[in-house]
């Protein structure tokens, strides 16, 4: 059943770019493709394959543990907001925040995940922004 | 001669300080990562490529390093699968029917010293195979046009559809998939913007690492969460650790014969490691399977696969050395790596870079003897390794992979994107969509479209100048047979069962 879900939104998802590519203003070239023609064949070559899964779906339904719904939409969150927050509030406290939260999504104890993100979030960033000179977001906290 | 004379230029890059550390660190690492089960030499590769990229690394000692992390997640993964019956890797599957079994007996050290000395010859054999036939085969697609490599880029997806075994039509749509998402961004040969819907940080197209570190890494960690191997114990380590001079002397034919069938498989495109395992081990099966001792714990049914899962991962590099198409979804990775500092793999390759290219070779061969030296001895470490509990493990991925990403352009953009990347991924691994051809489809798109335009350029649009030549009829011919034969064999297969 999931697969035929996948495949018929997959199909509109096709059927969308098939008609982005169409709309495009292409400036006249001497080059007899042209931009359009490759992203359309694929557009429906994903078309065909969507309709065969439509037709016979190899694999009946998923597995999802209804007691990890949860955790995922709240680990998902947590990636999210790590991803809009990480260089606004600056990399220290971002991630010893995201590294709390998914150590106790993990089932990580409060021991655990609080020990894990005061050493994991100055270790990595010392590492990173000092020794190796990955640049890292400093934040309000350490400007 | 004149490789042996290349080689050794190769192993003066390669035993430079700098490059020997990286190899030594990479194996290392890469062994922990390929014994965790889950990650794999994808994820490993995904995690340090920006790394080597921010840290300015020349190129030839990034790809050192990178492929140190690769043939360590080809040693590492046998290791979770003989201990806990958890195949580390993709690869170590057949490992694990054998492995377990010898492990529940007390012979886990001898399954795991086996298994490394097995890794270990696949390797070799499949590293000297590089020295013999790479240079020859980067001379002869020299004579490659457009039309041919297009051809193979064809014959390269449909292997995959048709070696992928169960999932032929998934294997498919996830390599389109891959290739649509490539189309985003400017088109360089016009500059129109295609697919990118208004939004300029699109304008550039998706970057590499963040398709690769979303796709794997960032959905790694979203199925970690329903992983259950947590309530299982790994078998602790007793006894012996090392084989038996008789087990050993049982195991040399059959290391012999998977190391040349797992070299085979990997030069071909599209065909990867587990493939190559599988096949050695039910070759070895029927050859070697009289007292019905394979799957109670036969140390030849655990020599087979390791063979030929190193000889194919090794093997794997040749057509991304010498024709610029890569065969897995490991070494499309390394292709995009190299891509990143502007050096084009193809026949080229070999005459412009000798020291990128020989370089690499010459680490394969001192990676692996450095795998043999840490697997046999640090076995008892690596296998406590396999205790971290994922509430340590989790948060150390994510934040690895954020400052990867980050590393790159220091955009918020990329990080949302490359975790809404990560939940795609997610979905598409639960429906069972094989990932491999999602990161091989989107390296393989920008080179195929490129060749198929240049080619009906030169022809002012005639399409028979696709067919034009012996080498690409041969080409579309062998595509068309991958695809035909094995809906063949499945046909016939039915029918005999069915009457």
């Amino acid at each position: 059943m999931m697969d035929r879900i996948f495949s018929g939104v997959w199909l509109c998802v096709c059927i969308g770019i098939a008609v982005s590519i169409w709309q495009m203003q292409v400036p006249f070239s001497y080059e007899p493709v042209g931009p359009k023609a490759f992203p359309l064949l694929l557009a429906a070559l994903m078309a065909l394959c969507s309709i065969a899964l439509i037709v016979r779906p190899d694999h009946q339904g998923v597995e999802v543990n209804p007691a990890l719904v949860g955790k995922g939409a709240a680990l998902i969150g947590v990636l999210l907001s790590y991803a809009l927050l990480f260089s606004t509030i600056g990399y220290v406290v971002s991630t010893a925040l995201m590294v709390v939260a998914v150590s106790r999504i993990f089932r990580g104890s409060w021991k655990t995940s609080v020990v894990t993100a005061v050493t994991i979030a100055p270790g990595t960033f010392l590492l990173f922004d000092s020794v190796l000179e990955v640049s890292l977001p400093r934040g309000a906290l350490l400007n | 001669m004149d490789n042996l004379s290349n080689l050794f230029l190769g192993f003066q890059v390669a035993i430079q300080p700098l490059n020997l550390a990286l190899a030594s660190f990479g194996c290392f690492v890469g062994t922990v990562l390929g014994l965790l089960p889950g990650l794999g030499p994808i994820n490993g590769i995904a995690i340090f490529l920006p790394l080597a990229f921010a840290l300015n690394l020349p190129p030839e000692s990034a790809l050192i390093l990178l492929a140190a992390v690769y043939m360590g997640c080809e040693y590492g993964g046998r290791i979770s699968a003989i201990l806990l019956n958890v195949p580390g890797d993709a690869g170590a599957v057949m490992t694990t029917v054998d492995g377990h079994p010898l492990a529940l007996q007390g012979k886990a050290g001898a399954a795991l010293s086996i298994s490394a000395v097995s890794s270990f010859v696949g390797a070799l054999v499949s590293t000297i195979g590089i020295v013999l036939f790479a240079p020859m085969l980067s001379g002869w697609a020299l004579s490659f046009g457009p039309a041919e490599y297009f051809a193979l880029m064809v014959f390269a997806v449909a292997t995959l559809g048709g070696m992928m075994g169960s999932k032929p039509v998934k294997a498919l749509l996830g390599c389109f998939i891959g290739m649509s998402l490539a189309m985003v961004g400017i088109d360089s040969g016009t500059g129109v913007y295609r697919l990118t819907f208004g939004s300029l940080h699109l304008s550039d197209g998706i970057q590499f690492i963040v398709i690769v570190i979303g796709l794997f890494a960032i959905s790694e960690i979203l199925i970690m969460l329903e992983q259950t191997h947590a309530g299982k114990n790994a078998i602790k380590l007793s006894g012996k650790l090392l084989f038996s001079l008789k087990e050993l002397a049982s195991t040399g034919m059959t290391m012999a014969r998977s190391a040349l069938m797992g070299f085979g498989i990997g030069i071909l495109p599209g065909a990867g490691a587990t493939v190559a395992s599988a096949i050695a081990y039910t070759t070895e099966k029927r050859i070697n399977d009289k007292d019905s001792t394979f799957g109670s714990g036969d140390v030849r049914g655990v020599a087979a696969p390791e063979a030929a899962n190193n000889a194919s991962a090794c093997g794997s590099f040749i057509p991304m050395l010498t024709l610029g198409v890569p065969g897995s979804g490991t070494t499309a990775v390394m292709l995009g790596a190299l891509t990143l500092y502007n050096i084009t793999p193809g026949p080229l390759l070999f005459e412009a870079q000798p020291a990128v290219v020989w370089g690499l070779i010459a680490s394969l061969f001192i990676a692996n003897l450095l795998l043999l030296f840490m697997n046999i001895p640090l076995i008892g470490l690596f296998a406590r390794l396999l205790s971290i509990p994922n509430a340590i493990l989790v948060p150390a991925i994510a934040a690895i992979s954020f400052v990867g990403v980050y590393g790159i352009h220091s955009s918020t953009f990329d990080l949302v994107l490359m975790v809404v990347l990560g939940i795609f991924g997610y979905v598409l691994r639960k429906l069972a969509f094989p990932t491999g051809p999602i990161i091989l489809g989107f390296v393989l798109a920008e080179l195929m479209e490129r060749n198929l335009r240049r080619a009906l350029a030169i022809s002012d649009g005639d399409v028979s100048i696709l067919f034009a030549s012996p080498l690409s009829v041969g080409l579309w011919a062998l595509a068309a047979l991958v695809i035909v034969v094995p809906i063949l064999v499945r046909f016939r297969a039915r029918r005999t069962a069915g009457g």
